[in-house]
């Protein structure tokens, strides 16, 4: 356990330890250390599933299953890879594995009585007012269509740069891609992702 | 040198707002941009973009990180001891000391050489121990394999045995593979009713 890992003078008030120390003092017994794990990639990962799952429940909740599951596996993490790297590829199946139930459920549902497919686009909203919540929620969704509109190739690379933060590099190992088509996939789904946006862009 | 065309200058654009635009490009890019307003007004779209999904981030829950902490089980490896020689090496010392606890009593010829031979003698009797239970558990299922195939009756009760175990490893092993399969054309499909 934690072998080829080492903690370099981490203390707790040392500045800003890197995820793969943090991972070292957890795996050492220092169980409050993944709390600050947890605050580095939680909004990152809750909105990255958010745009998967299109549910802020359902985000937050395989948020926290995919946490606490890293948390139960963390021994086995190799430093030699990133550990948001890990982290995002778990989140990722998490949530597919989530999508394929939910639709196999939705099928059933459709069958029994024919019901929509219960979207939950709604966010809090950062402006006050009502036209500034209708204005954000009219973008929300805008942003939302525009993305599930995208072709799956390039919307999860768009989603894991643009809300799972992560760089080029790191969506090329999580993908197993070479690092140019990454760059390449990222341009055109960027491309038809702003084309749909455009009317919010020239406001 | 040859100039990158226009389009070379966009993925450029991306590239820089993302801050990974190497810096003999950037160099490049940036003479372009002095001299062409097409580009400029694409890179200043191109931040608006950014900066549009960066509005679309969802807020987290303020409890979200308690949560979390309270909700963690105790995982495997914590309870797991770590791999080291300290166990093996206590062991063998505690050994070593009965050994020589138990040579000693016996008179002046008790040593620390004879303390050693006679660990070895109680490893060695462990050995011999371990190999007679080993061959007796063959020996048992020698005698259990005679007995099945001693009547047809049991022969045949052991082949519906032994077929049944196959099956039903057969169709474990093509519900995973399908599943696999399942998951890996629900990321080639691009889910686009998702």
């Amino acid at each position: 356990m934690a072998t080829g890992l080492r903690i370099h003078s981490m203390t707790r008030g040392a500045e800003d330890p890197n995820d793969e120390q943090l991972v070292a003092a957890v795996l050492s017994g220092d169980r409050e250390r993944f709390g600050d794990l947890v605050d580095r990639y939680q909004g990152r990962l809750v909105t990255y599933l958010f745009r998967l799952l299109r549910n802020v429940d359902d985000a937050h909740d395989l948020a926290q299953e995919v946490l606490i599951k890293i948390y139960q596996v963390l021994d086995r993490y190799d430093p030699t890879f990133k550990f948001s790297t890990w982290l995002f590829r778990v989140a990722q199946n998490a949530a597919i594995d989530q999508i394929r139930r939910r639709r196999l459920k939705l099928v059933s549902l459709r069958q029994e009585d024919g019901e929509g497919d219960g979207r939950d686009w709604d966010l809090p909203s950062p402006e006050r007012g009502p036209y500034g919540e209708m204005r954000n929620r009219e973008r929300g969704d805008a942003i939302q269509e525009a993305i599930d509109a995208l072709p799956w190739e390039y919307r999860e690379l768009v989603l894991l740069r643009h809300f799972g933060e992560l760089p080029y590099e790191e969506i090329a190992q999580l993908k197993g891609m070479p690092l140019g088509t990454v760059k390449n996939k990222l341009f055109r789904g960027r491309q038809m992702l702003k084309d749909k946006l455009q009317g919010f862009l020239e406001d | 040198m040859k100039r990158p065309d226009h389009n070379t200058y966009r993925e450029w654009l991306n590239l820089e707002v993302d801050g990974v635009l190497p810096e003999e490009s950037r160099a490049q890019l940036t003479e372009h941009l002095a001299a062409c307003d097409a580009c400029r007004a694409e890179r200043d779209e191109l931040l608006v973009f950014a900066d549009l999904l960066h509005k679309a981030r969802v807020p987290v829950r303020e409890d979200f990180r308690a949560q979390v902490l309270s909700s963690l089980p105790t995982a495997g490896w914590e309870s797991r001891s770590p791999r080291t020689w300290a166990f093996p090496a206590a062991v063998f010392l505690l050994l070593a000391g009965i050994a020589a606890a138990v040579m000693g009593s016996r008179g002046p010829q008790g040593s620390l050489l004879s303390a050693l031979v006679a660990v070895t003698g109680m490893l060695r009797a462990s050995a011999v121990a371990g190999a007679g239970l080993i061959a007796a558990s063959w020996k048992g299922l020698g005698l259990a394999f005679s007995e099945v195939l001693s009547s047809p009756v049991s022969i045949g009760v052991f082949g519906v045995f032994v077929l049944s175990l196959n099956l039903l490893l057969v169709s474990l092993l093509r519900r995973r593979r399908s599943a696999g399969l399942e998951r890996s054309s629900l990321e080639r499909s691009g889910r686009r009713d998702c």
